[in-house]
């Protein structure tokens, strides 16, 4: 084989990653285009244009969400989607909201309407991905699995396209023999549909100042696991959250558990990526949440399935960066638009990713004028319900940032819709929130109990795999840096990740410095590191195509 | 030359296994699959010849509707053509009747070189090349290490054998081989490869058995194995079992 | 036909005779309780013929249309190993699960227009007749397998599935009878040259008392020092799994497992090793097995006497400083 030079690939819109934002905006086009060009519209548009990038081996593989779904985006996206045979697991049947201490969980008599989930739909995020991606499919998107964005191709002030990964590199870099150079994707238009902390968006958002106006981004980490149980214990459709414990009372979070039939439960915890204690570990959380006593009777004598974790990003309607830039659109995660006061953010990606067709199509007709039409994206989401949601939430995520006791009462009277303080309240960058405190071992040792696992396990749960001669994918820049963060904060990113990807190995001798070992492999793409580093000294990019976490029906 | 590939889809392994005790197989609504890691060194074996002597390589998967997933992923890496034979319950059928169904396809399509991998990742039976071997009546060379195909009129292979040793043969197409792994590193598929792959036909047919089979062997149940061996964990931290260690198996350092 | 009776066991030709998995094959065919016989695919010589004829089997065969056999010749065997299996009307027909086996046995059950179990970890019987245990997924799990039909029933059975030294020896040598068959001669399809090995073996694993070895887990050519280091201390040879020598960071003659060496070491300690069947049945007759795997149901763990589940680079390190203290 010969060591090509990199090839270039003409598109019309290139649409990176495949989630329901990405994939709504690829099917909400293609109906668009298809319609255009059978009308004998111009300019003519290539109707096999429309490029989706994932980087997973297969569609739904880095797909993850609790999740419950307000189905009112996908019934834009797909009228009649139950008749289309759109996979839902089952409708809310019942909903509670508990308050959890260590032993104790207190059952809240009435829940924020907000948080009423009648007529909604328990879905796994994963499985509803493969559906839309086959309707795009067949309406004649190219969809290209193990194929991750590398970087934005910038010409002249202008986004023109992306550069696919490299493949077939060792650990150092050099050529295999299979070595296969990224292509150079030229599109019209870019859609940035990567989810929270995307690599190609965050610095899209930098190139371009899009942040300028806005609240800095504030995320938080959800580890997920699905469960099999024996029958009986639990009716299909249930849906609990819950706040309180595990977090500690300045943590922002809480739980869940959402029964998906009588016999499979997804489990999970979701922590505000914005706090103070240095030690906090979320997978060791994730485990004392399914040793409590409210969650553990129903797990006991069951079967973990899957693990997983991803961020996500919540800092609302203030954070949301300018949607658009020259040749470039931002949609779902990758903007922000989840709503945080109702936890979801499914028909927001799916309703953005209609949007950003919308517009995208404007542009593609608009000649000269495409950026300014891409513009218009911004426009009509103002316009929409999405901002009348978000414009409700939009100082929900600030008052929790010091915790979810001193955001209890003003978040209540938030939800009520009393408005209290300023229009616009600030949030904090995570990665400046963290102090020195009291030093935990790292969760790394045996399971106790049978509902707990160690994460070197949980990992082995999320079949992750990558090609181990490759380069490290998480890119460490500066060894001093790590040093002073060790000696100041002990590591973090030791506790914080959820795969256990990093780990401070002490010096040899006494004088020298220890090192940080970074076991890429185990990576589950969650961003964490990227977002939490105090120092913001790793930078996560993609790896080679088609390796990280493998689930099914997450 | 005219080379097929048959190719199989399995179970990915690398997470748990989530087994279906009843139905003797696994659920595989919980189990992701991906091409036979053998097979993709055939297929790169195959393809590598075509690029050297011109010529097609055609792909052949028996299973059911997600195995199209494997022959796209093919296609996407160059060859020419794919045919889906198309079984709902593969996983039940005997070595032999996929043997024939594979062989019905194939003698059809007047190739000249037929690889398979060595043997497949989930059930194993690494029978596939040989049982197709003597359905079509053509030699065989299995445990293909490395091979050397000059001119479409000679194959030449080097099969492994016991404990390291190797035998270098000869033999003039048609014939069978199976491919071992690790003899090559298969290319990836590449979006132009992908692009491409879209245009190229996937036939459907329906598997034809000659029959005439004296027994068969069937699956009556899988499990995980009970462990005969009493093995005792050490637990801690690494100091703490390697301590464990050291103490209990009595090891001393030598300097 | 309900005249098939007995056991065939048709054994491996080998430069010590008869090969070492033949040997466990007879072991095990004796064990199984019906009547055995072992057919020899040539014609022995002296001391494999002693061999033969000190075993306890109802009758001994050989074959002797397949002389001479200096020549690679698969089809001439399949031919005349069929006809004297058809002759001999076994209800099992067992082979080692070898290299070569692996080439003729399917070959063989599809002329005999049987179905052939293979790499068999065991048969059993209960009141449904006869089943066969597989290993599925890489050793993960066992299948139970049944036959359904007539005719014998052929089995490849893994090494390791009996015991060498435990072939029971038989009161009277029983004569060495040959099949009757004949065979037309034809030109082979194959050409062959002569076997040999990669490499000068300047490693015998098989005399180490203790074995060091390295598996994917390793991840790099540069961390084999950290092994090799653990090795000198115990004063062990250095082994790996077939990964690591495809990869090249240690030469094949170190190799463990089906296309490497046979083991059975006093102590077998496995660094990042997932235990894949290939690897194992090269090692798994060691007499103690000490595993180090992150994946705690690694297949290893089946065949460990001694797990730890944790890194092996922080385990090995551990290791290497308490024997140091020592």
């Amino acid at each position: 084989m010969q060591h090509a030079e990199p090839e270039t690939i003409d598109a019309e819109v290139v649409i990176v990653g495949a989630g329901p934002a990405g994939l709504a905006c690829a099917l909400r086009l293609a109906g668009q285009v298809e319609r255009h060009n059978r009308e004998g519209r111009l300019p003519a548009i290539d109707p096999d244009g429309i490029f989706v990038l994932e980087k997973a081996a297969e569609l739904g593989m880095h797909t993850l969400s609790g999740a419950v779904m307000d189905p009112r985006g996908l019934a834009e996206l797909v009228p009649d989607f139950l008749a289309e045979g759109a996979p839902v697991e089952c409708a809310v049947s019942s909903d509670s909201l508990y308050f959890l201490t260590a032993g104790g969980a207190y059952r809240l008599p009435h829940i924020p309407a907000q948080l009423n989930n009648q007529g909604h739909y328990l879905i796994s995020l994963g499985r509803l991905v493969q559906w839309l991606g086959g309707k795009a499919e067949s309406a004649g998107v190219s969809l290209f699995t193990a194929t991750p964005a590398s970087r934005l191709l910038i010409e002249d002030g202008r986004v023109a396209g992306v550069v696919t990964a490299d493949q077939g590199l060792d650990r150092d870099g050099k050529p295999q023999a299979n070595y296969q150079p990224g292509y150079v994707l030229r599109a019209k238009v870019t859609v940035l549909a990567e989810g929270a902390r995307g690599a190609l968006a965050k610095c899209l958002v930098n190139d371009f100042a899009l942040d300028a106006q806005s609240n800095p981004q504030a995320y938080a980490l959800g580890l997920k696991e699905v469960w099999e149980i024996p029958a009986g214990r639990v009716a299909a459709g249930t849906v609990w959250h819950s706040f309180g414990y595990p977090l500690a009372a300045d943590m922002q979070g809480g739980g869940w558990m959402y029964a998906i039939s009588e016999q499979r439960v997804s489990v999970g915890l979701v922590a505000g990526l914005h706090y103070a204690d240095s030690g906090f570990q979320p997978h060791a959380a994730l485990q004392r949440y399914k040793q409590h006593p409210l969650i553990s009777t129903l797990l006991d004598g069951g079967k973990l399935l899957q693990y997983g974790a991803k961020t996500l990003a919540k800092g609302g309607y203030w954070s949301l960066p300018q949607l658009y830039a020259p040749g470039a659109l931002l949609v779902g995660d990758a903007a922000g638009f989840l709503d945080g006061m109702r936890l979801k953010g499914v028909h927001m990606a799916l309703k953005s990713g209609m949007l950003a067709a919308d517009a995208t199509y404007r542009a593609l007709c608009a000649g000269d004028a495409m950026d300014d039409a891409l513009a218009g994206y911004s426009t009509d989401f103002e316009a929409s319900w999405m901002k009348q949601d978000l414009w409700r939430a939009r100082n929900f995520h600030q008052i929790f940032q010091r915790g979810w006791l001193r955001g209890l009462v003003p978040g209540a009277l938030d939800m009520l819709g009393a408005r209290i303080g300023r229009e616009r309240l600030p949030s904090r960058p995570a990665h400046d929130c963290m102090r020195p405190r009291e030093q935990r071992p790292v969760d790394g040792g045996a399971s106790e109990g049978r509902t707990r696992h160690d994460r070197l396990a949980s990992v082995y749960h999320s079949a992750t795999r990558h090609r181990e001669d490759q380069p490290v994918h998480l890119r460490v820049h500066d060894a001093a840096t790590c040093a002073r963060c060790n000696r100041e904060l002990g590591s973090p990113c030791q506790n914080f990740c959820p795969a256990g990807v990093y780990e401070w190995a002490a010096a040899d001798q006494a004088g020298e410095t220890g090192s940080l070992r970074v076991n890429a492999a185990n990576c589950l793409h969650c961003k964490a590191c990227d977002i939490l580093d105090p120092y913001q000294n790793i930078t996560w990019t993609p790896p080679e195509g088609g390796g990280g976490p493998r689930y099914e029906g997450m | 030359m005219k080379i097929a590939v048959c190719i199989k889809q399995v179970a990915s392994t690398n997470g748990p296994l989530q087994l279906d005790v009843g139905a003797g197989w696994l659920r595989e609504a919980d189990t992701a699959f991906e091409t036979n890691a053998a097979d993709s060194h055939a297929l790169e074996a195959g393809l590598a010849i075509r690029d050297r002597l011109g010529g097609e390589v055609l792909v052949v998967s028996l299973g059911p509707d997600r195995v199209t997933a494997v022959l796209r992923d093919a296609l996407a890496k160059g060859a020419e053509r794919a045919i889906h034979v198309v079984r709902e319950d593969a996983h039940k059928l005997d070595p032999a009747q996929v043997a024939e169904a594979l062989a019905a396809v194939l003698r059809e399509e007047g190739c000249e070189l037929i690889l398979c991998g060595l043997q497949s990742d989930d059930v194993g039976h690494g029978q596939t090349g040989a049982l197709l071997a003597e359905c079509l009546g053509w030699p065989l060379v299995g445990i293909v290490a490395a091979l050397e195909v000059e001119t479409p009129h000679k194959v030449r292979a080097r099969r492994e054998l016991e404990a390291g040793w190797s035998q270098w043969v000869e033999l003039p197409p048609p014939c069978v081989l199976t491919i071992q792994s690790g003899i090559n590193k298969p290319r990836y598929a590449g979006m132009k490869g992908m692009l491409a792959a879209k245009k190229k036909p996937i036939t459907r047919v329906e598997p034809q058995f000659a029959g005439g089979m004296r027994n068969q062997q069937v699956i009556e149940q899988i499990y995980f194995p009970h462990r005969a061996k009493q093995t005792r964990l050490l637990e801690g931290a690494p100091a703490d079992a390697a301590a464990q260690l050291v103490a209990l198996l009595n090891l001393r350092g030598v300097q | 036909m309900s005249d098939m009776h007995g056991t065939l066991v048709i054994v491996e030709r080998a430069a010590e005779g008869v090969s070492r998995h033949s040997l466990e094959v007879v072991a095990f065919a004796q064990a199984l309780g019906d009547p055995v016989r072992v057919l020899f695919p040539g014609i022995p010589d002296q001391s494999t013929a002693d061999l033969l004829q000190a075993m306890h089997v109802e009758a001994l065969l050989t074959c002797p249309e397949l002389e001479p056999c200096d020549v690679y010749d698969d089809d001439a065997y399949v031919e005349a190993i069929v006809r004297c299996i058809a002759s001999l009307n076994p209800l099992h027909v067992l082979l080692p699960h070898s290299y070569t086996a692996r080439d003729h046995a399917p070959r063989l059950a599809a002329r005999l227009k049987v179905t052939l179990v293979s790499d068999c970890i065991a048969i059993e019987h209960d009141e449904k007749g006869f089943f066969y245990t597989r290993q599925l997924f890489q050793g993960r799990t066992h299948a139970r397998v049944r036959v359904a039909g007539e005719g014998p029933v052929l089995v490849t059975l893994q090494a390791g599935i009996g015991r060498a030294e435990s072939v029971a020896r038989g009161a009277v040598a029983a004569p060495l009878t040959p099949c009757a068959i004949e065979l037309v001669a034809r030109a082979a399809r194959v050409s062959a040259e002569a076997p040999f090995r990669e490499s000068a073996r300047n490693v015998d694993l098989t005399r180490a008392r203790i074995l060091v070895a390295v598996g994917r887990g390793i991840k790099s050519a540069e961390n084999i020092a950290l092994a090799q280091r653990l090795a000198d201390l115990l004063g062990a040879e250095l082994a790996a799994s077939r990964a690591v020598c495809d990869e090249g960071w240690l030469p094949i003659e170190r190799q463990v497992g089906s296309s490497g060496q046979t083991v059975a070491p006093a102590l077998y300690i496995a660094l990042g090793i997932s235990g894949a069947v290939q690897h194992l049945v090269g090692m798994k007759g060691a007499d103690t097995i000490v595993a180090i795997n992150k994946d705690a149901s690694a297949p290893i763990f089946d065949v460990a006497d001694y797990a730890i589940v944790g890194d092996l680079f922080e385990v090995v390190p551990a290791l290497i400083q308490a024997l140091e203290n020592t």
